[in-house]
């Protein structure tokens, strides 16, 4: 059973490596990932949002849906938190 | 092929990181060492989003300029798009974390042990 | 990003990352778990990242630790493996 788990772990470890040849260079300028989007939202960042950390104008500004999303899956662990300790409380 | 190594290998100790985690969430009998596992796998995904962001002589995202004395240069700043989805993702991992100790808590007061075997013979 | 800083820093999130799993003693996983956050978030700070460095280390490396040893001292402290 060790073996099994051994052997299936290392299969996707394999099979992850192989795939990293195709990725861009570790820290290359001009990676897919930062030539496409993220510029406009260094460029525009100061006079759209007048704030100078990029991070949080994308965080609050442009992406504030993201954050609210982020608050309901907070506030869904905190409840079903309560709601599991508590059950099982009141079952003894 | 050095450059190459040179290139890639944060790449490979990430994947190193996550295998590591993984063997523990499906090879490790005890509940709190799945979910320490499970930490370790999901820092690991984090990690490498992260790197994706990076740049060579990039600094933080930041903009110094207020004025508009210079142009932005989108190259000279890191990418600040990854670090805004993994600030999301890390208080995720938070909250799958709570969950997933009541849960265990939960199985300790019906069952008395946290041991994945023990739990499946007193079950059968 | 310097090549050794990091290099030495990904080396101590790895033996962390094994040290955590193969001690026997819960609570002591837990903390050597804490100390991997914190390289961890070491890591993202050299990477320029931080506001999620931030985040990692009163997120991650503190409520994380403080869920996890109110667990094991809810539950048992010794594992079998």
């Amino acid at each position: 059973m060790r073996a099994l788990n051994l052997f299936a772990v290392i299969i996707t470890g394999i099979i992850l490596i192989y795939g990293t040849q195709d990725m861009p260079d570790w820290a290359d300028p001009r990676s897919p990932a930062s030539t496409h989007v993220s510029p406009r939202y260094i460029e525009k960042t100061l006079e759209e949002t007048a704030t100078p950390n990029a991070v949080t104008s994308v965080l609050a500004d442009y992406r504030g849906y993201d954050t609210l999303g982020e608050t309901t899956v907070i506030f869904a662990a905190g409840i079903s938190c309560i709601l599991i300790l508590r059950a099982r409380r009141q079952e003894r | 092929m050095f450059d190459f190594i040179l290139s890639r290998y944060n790449y490979w100790i990430y994947i190193i990181l996550m295998m590591i985690g993984l063997y523990a969430m499906i090879g490790k009998k005890n509940l709190i060492k799945k979910i320490i596992g499970m930490n370790i796998f999901q820092t690991a995904i984090i990690l490498f989003f992260i790197s994706t962001a990076a740049k060579r002589g990039g600094t933080l995202p930041i903009i110094e300029h207020a004025h508009g004395a210079h142009p932005i240069q989108a190259a000279s700043y890191v990418n600040p798009l990854p670090h805004v989805l993994m600030l999301t993702a890390i208080v995720v991992m938070v909250s799958t974390l709570g969950v997933a100790l009541a849960i265990v808590i939960a199985i300790y007061r019906r069952y008395n042990t946290l041991e994945e075997d023990e739990i499946l013979n007193l079950k059968r | 990003m310097i090549a050794a800083f990091d290099l030495i820093l990904l080396l101590f999130v790895l033996i962390c990352a094994v040290a955590a799993l193969s001690v026997k003693d819960l609570l002591s996983a837990v903390i050597i778990l804490g100390a991997y956050s914190f390289f961890m978030c070491l890591l993202w700070a050299e990477m320029g990242a931080v506001d999620v460095a931030f985040t990692e280390a009163s997120v991650s490396a503190g409520i994380g630790t403080v869920l996890f040893i109110a667990a094991v001292s809810k539950t048992k402290r010794r594992s079998k493996d």
